[in-house]
């Protein structure tokens, strides 16, 4: 998806990991994961580096759908279906 | 995955602790053998006040500096979150307990769960994909 397309999504959880460091922001979004339904989307906010590669690969382990990142100004808005 | 944990050092159980938690993210099963100098860590007056880091140690002072700076949770509480989150099995070494004077399990923090044989060790390593030694 594209920056446009990520940033325009309706996000039915969003989750503020940037105060965290790794494995914060995962396992932060292992915990909120639970609380959405499938097809949901979840946005992952985290300020490290890490975790923007972690979270797709845990989404290719866990059969979910990674559908992007967006760097903001000293964080990441990382965008996933469940 | 089984983790021989050996190290006695916070720097070393910290490293083990963000291991665990990506072993939890993933659902994995968890083995860990509290071996050694880790028996020394794992006792209830020892957990919480030992400072003892085994590498670059003339930047200790930095080194905890930072992980208070970056929020990282003392290695206690990440192994507690892991456990919360995945099957987390912790073993203390019967041989170690003894090292360190602690006979019962009671001797050890609550996150313990019960002493074992190297025999119990061999058997999880034999069926793990991941082994590790820390």
């Amino acid at each position: 998806m594209t920056t446009e397309e990520l940033t325009a999504l309706s996000v039915d959880k969003s989750v503020d990991a940037r105060g965290t460091s790794c494995p914060g922001p995962l396992l932060a979004a292992k915990k909120a994961i639970g609380q959405i339904e499938k097809g949901q989307i979840m946005e992952v906010l985290s300020a490290d580096e890490g975790t923007r590669r972690d979270i797709p690969k845990w989404c290719g382990k866990k059969g979910f759908e990674y559908l992007g990142t967006v760097e903001e100004s000293g964080f990441f808005k990382i965008f996933l279906r469940k | 995955m089984t983790l021989a944990l050996f190290s006695g050092s916070v720097d070393k159980l910290t490293a083990a602790g963000v291991i665990l938690g990506g072993a939890a993210a993933e659902d994995m099963d968890v083995e860990i053998f509290v071996l050694l100098q880790a028996a020394f860590a794992f006792k209830k007056e020892n957990a919480m006040v030992n400072d003892r880091v085994a590498e670059i140690t003339d930047k200790k002072d930095e080194f905890l500096a930072s992980l208070e700076r970056l929020n990282t949770p003392h290695w206690t509480q990440a192994f507690k979150t892991a456990k919360e989150m995945t099957n987390v099995k912790i073993h203390i070494c019967g041989f170690a307990g003894k090292v360190w004077h602690g006979e019962k399990l009671d001797d050890f923090i609550d996150l313990a769960d019960d002493i074992c044989g190297i025999g119990e060790y061999m058997a999880s390593a034999e069926e793990s994909d991941i082994n590790l030694f820390i």
